[in-house]
């Protein structure tokens, strides 16, 4: 299997995932093996960049973090408490910690309520213990995101466009002051010069409120530009991790090579896709043995299909589960 | 709102006011008393007919009919109303919290609604009335256990869909508890159906009393069933007993379905069948030699119910053998109406196209229709954003591609067969023998895109117009689709236009480029020369706002602010001027001509070659 092992991990990390294991039942009692034994983690202030095809796990992997799905195996610690062994009103607690921006804006929004509504519902459910969220503080968070204006809390969600909607997501999301915000592809569906709005939005509250983000898209240039850290995924598994710059300019699994060079009118130093990578992606209900990428990779020994790869140091902070890596210049 | 509903609707919600009046008012109205028997008191003769003196007639005992009916709406809206407020709220509950939390709970509220569903209600009625006796407590409980299935029926799907929904997600991510998710998020998306549900189940307890009635098991009071039923005996000669109270019911069930009819349309507007008309305007430009496509000045109007839409406005290009060229907007631009205006496939909407569209030497714009479906059967292949919805799921792969070359009659049976095998391996679909036989969802939705391609290349077409065929699709399966395409284009000599919201595509495979913006093609010219040097503030801010691999990360990106003009009234001067960095008065004052040269043409006042301007 390509991609457990544990050599990245930090210490003092804000939140760690180690061994994530999600499956589903698949049919004729088949299980789908989603995300298969995934470890990484984020430290304050930091924003984890995850990439990879559908079918990868990315979504899933952000899934199982806010317990919106339920981890077969692994644990999930949040400032040294492990999430996944909460139930109930300890759960329910703990979940205001975390926070996450969807792909699709308007169907995050309910529709039939009003905006100061939607972004003040965690403030109602929680309560308001120091009194600092008065109806000001709603005004100065949408200000924040860029929706400041007289009415704007009193419309509803349909009367705003697909950026506005995700500004007012990411108002909600922030309003409950999270330690970890979880972004699920949430400029895959507004058009580029709205893209660029909002990435450059969650780069200013980034810097002003020191949000620790996770970043899942399958955008490349997207995750390049608003990540610190990458981590690329295939069928379950982690590829590579490395910090951003690093990982574009020096890919060392054959997968990120592959993703790399599929991307239109790029300008790196790569051979073409097609030479990279080959086959169709295999079913996650019977994933191959060793390392899951062998059945495309051009690099596949038989080791590879013996031996599952573990993540190992190939440069600072560089790591890479693959027997057969490309050689990294440092 | 009045509008949206319709007469009906409000004449509708009118006889029911007055009912509503009726029933909570009749003692204080100037009417005899029903049961008065008129061939005593000498008020009424036995089977009077309707008149001055009495409006709707005489019953065999004179008693007034016109009185009784009134007095039938009482038990009938109470009925209705209390029927429809218990099983309403009992069948919400159950169908909202079996959508929500399905599992063993959602199971168990199944079986119940199918078992209930399978009951024989009159038997239970029947056997409760001999029970529990006419008192109308014993229809209220009987009526609302029988009317909950259907509600927690409706309720449980709206509510399964809205739990996929991803603010029910973010409200369980704040900690929001189960009460409170079905209070707030699910509960208020559903009233609207549920409201409209009511009023035809109200409707339905009417029409059930009247049939009980009917078979002699009604309330202990005066209903109009019971008037109906007792008036059947004598519909020879005095149709009126009958048919006076049978109008009446008849009216009120029909007032609420059409109230319920009209919120339901709130709900899920339903498609206006508008005549769909294709209407050319002007006159024919025959285009330059060599071309396989030609578009000069191409106007097209949509005329739809909520107004008239321009979404192509004097649009020009053309594209030659083995060249390709990318249509680049954003969302809204009209990008996607210019492909709709060359093969004429428009949503149900009249339409009127101006100007010239001319692909393999035929207008396509006022050419017999024989004429050019024969053109776009066999010289266009078109390449949808979603395969999946592009191919028939209920027949194979093969079929498919067979079928444009029977119907056009280019290929015998076998050929075709012979020629789709060939096809599916040119478009790089592993064994193609087995594929033929398959159907849609057996393919991988890269497979399923190359199968599209397929079909779209059975009749050997000189044009290929793909709609943003690599959106739905991976980064590698793009990679793979995208140099399908460019290398078929290539080895055909076949034009290739192809629409897409990504530059990146663009900037990678096509010779020349389009740049949309508002219905208009803002700039023209060579793809290698656009990103090189733009001129149109648009291209400059669209190319500046796309996150670049070059750049290194945590760049700020380059944005426009604004949004741009509705197309139903499009301001004068230039559509861009709102949101441009470097506008001038004149930009909203004349709309900007077309400048540059033919190769790299522009139409900006003050485009990025013309400097110095000022930029705020």
């Amino acid at each position: 299997m390509a991609g457990t092992g544990k050599a990245h991990l930090r210490d003092g990390a804000t939140l760690e995932v180690h061994d994530l294991v999600v499956e589903f039942p698949g049919p004729k009692k088949s299980v789908v093996h989603a995300v298969s034994g995934v470890s990484f983690d984020l430290n304050t202030g930091e924003t984890l960049g995850v990439v990879g095809e559908s079918g990868c796990g990315k979504t899933t992997t952000g899934r199982a973090i806010m317990q919106l799905e339920e981890a077969t195996a692994g644990s999930i610690i949040l400032r040294g408490q492990d999430l996944c062994d909460l139930r109930g009103p300890a759960l329910r607690s703990a979940r205001r910690a975390m926070q996450m921006i969807f792909q699709d804006p308007v169907s995050s929004l309910n529709p039939s309520r009003r905006v100061k509504d939607i972004v003040r519902e965690g403030l109602d459910i929680w309560g308001d213990p120091d009194g600092s969220f008065s109806a000001d503080r709603i005004d100065e968070i949408l200000d924040a995101v860029g929706l400041g204006g007289a009415d704007v809390g009193e419309r509803r969600p349909h009367e705003f466009s697909g950026g506005q909607c995700q500004r007012i997501c990411i108002a909600r999301a922030l309003v409950m002051d999270p330690e970890v915000l979880i972004l699920d592809e949430p400029v895959s569906a507004l058009d580029v010069s709205v893209q660029a709005q909002i990435l450059n939005l969650l780069q200013q509250l980034k810097d002003r409120f020191g949000l620790t983000m996770m970043f899942i898209s399958h955008d490349l240039a997207v995750v390049k530009n608003i990540s610190d850290r990458v981590m690329v995924m295939y069928l379950g598994k982690v590829c590579e991790t490395a910090p951003t710059d690093q990982l574009y300019a020096n890919p060392a699994h054959p997968y990120s090579r592959a993703l790399l060079a599929s991307i239109p009118g790029h300008n790196l130093d790569l051979p073409p896709a097609s030479e990279l990578i080959s086959g169709e992606l295999p079913s996650p209900i019977d994933p191959p043995s060793g390392c899951r990428f062998r059945t495309r990779c051009p690099a596949a020994t038989d080791r590879c299909a013996a031996e599952e790869p573990i993540l190992q140091a190939v440069g600072d902070d560089h790591y890479v589960a693959c027997h057969h890596p490309v050689a990294v210049s440092l | 709102m009045r509008k949206r509903l319709g007469l009906l609707f409000w004449v509708s919600a009118v006889y029911i006011g007055v009912l509503v009046f009726l029933a909570l008012f009749r003692d204080l109205l100037p009417i005899r008393d029903p049961d008065a028997l008129g061939i005593r008191t000498g008020d009424c003769r036995q089977f009077q007919d309707p008149g001055w003196n009495s409006y709707f007639g005489c019953d065999n005992l004179g008693r007034d009919l016109f009185s009784q009916v009134v007095h039938g709406v009482r038990p009938a809206l109470f009925l209705g109303f209390t029927v429809t407020i218990v099983s309403g709220t009992v069948g919400t509950l159950l169908g909202v919290l079996a959508g929500f939390l399905r599992g063993v709970f959602d199971r168990v509220v199944t079986t119940i609604i199918d078992i209930s569903l399978a009951f024989p209600a009159l038997v239970l009625l029947i056997a409760v009335r001999a029970s529990f006796g006419n008192g109308i407590v014993v229809f209220i409980v009987l009526f609302s256990v029988l009317g909950i299935p259907g509600y927690a029926r409706i309720v449980r799907g709206a509510s399964l869909s809205l739990s996929e929904r991803e603010f029910v997600d973010a409200a369980a991510a704040m900690g929001a508890t189960t009460w409170r998710i079905v209070r707030r998020e699910l509960l208020p998306n559903v009233f609207l159906p549920v409201l409209s549900f009511a009023f035809i189940g109200f409707a339905v307890v009417i029409l059930a009393e009247g049939g009980l009635a009917f078979i002699g098991l009604s309330l202990d009071q005066i209903t109009w069933g019971k008037l109906i039923n007792d008036g059947r005996v004598e519909i020879r000669d005095h149709p009126h007993l009958a048919l006076i109270p049978s109008t009446v019911m008849f009216g009120t069930v029909l007032a609420f379905n059409l109230v319920g009819d009209g919120l339901r349309s709130l709900v899920a507007p339903r498609e206006v069948a508008t005549a769909r008309r294709l209407i050319a305007e002007g006159s024919h430009q025959p285009g330059e030699e060599g071309a396989v496509v030609h578009v000069r000045n191409l106007r097209t109007v949509l005329h739809t119910p909520g107004g008239t839409v321009e979404p192509v406005d004097d649009v020009s290009f053309s594209v030659a053998p083995g060249e390709s060229l990318g249509i680049v907007g954003e969302s809204g631009s009209g990008k996607t109406m210019i492909l709709r205006s060359i093969v004429g496939a428009f949503p149900l909407a009249d339409v009127t196209r101006g100007g010239t569209v001319e692909v393999a030497g035929v207008d396509m714009l006022r050419s017999p229709d024989a004429t050019i479906r024969r053109t776009l059967g066999t010289e266009i292949g078109t390449i949808s954003q979603n395969p999946l919805t592009a191919l028939n799921p209920v027949r194979r792969i093969g079929d498919q591609i067979i079928e444009p070359m029977l119907v056009h009659g280019t290929r015998s049976k076998q050929e075709a067969r012979d020629r789709a095998l060939e096809l599916l391996e040119q478009v790089g679909i592993p064994a193609p023998e087995q594929r033929l036989r398959e159907y849609p969802h057996q393919l991988s939705g890269g497979m399923r895109q190359r199968a599209t391609i397929a079909i779209a290349l059975a009749n050997e077409p000189q044009l290929l117009l793909a709609d943003e065929p690599t959106t739905a699709l991976d980064v590698t399966v793009q990679d793979q689709i995208l140099r399908l395409l460019d290398g078929l284009r290539a080895d055909r000599g076949m034009a290739l236009v192809l629409v897409t919201h990504d530059l990146a595509v663009v900037k990678g495979f096509t010779d020349s480029v389009a740049i949309v913006y508002a219905g208009q093609v803002v700039e023209y010219g060579p793809t290698a020369e656009i990103f090189a040097n733009p001129q149109h503030r648009y291209t400059v801010a669209l190319i500046r706002s796309m996150p670049n691999l070059d750049l290194p990360s945590h760049s700020e990106l380059a944005t426009i602010e604004g949004a741009p003009p509705s197309l139903i009234d499009p301001p004068t001067g230039c559509r861009f001027a709102d949101r441009c960095p470097a506008v001038q008065q004149k930009c909203r004052d004349e709309s900007p001509v077309r400048s540059g040269t033919d190769a790299h043409s522009y139409s900006c006042w003050f485009p990025m070659s013309a400097q110095p301007v000022e930029v705020s």
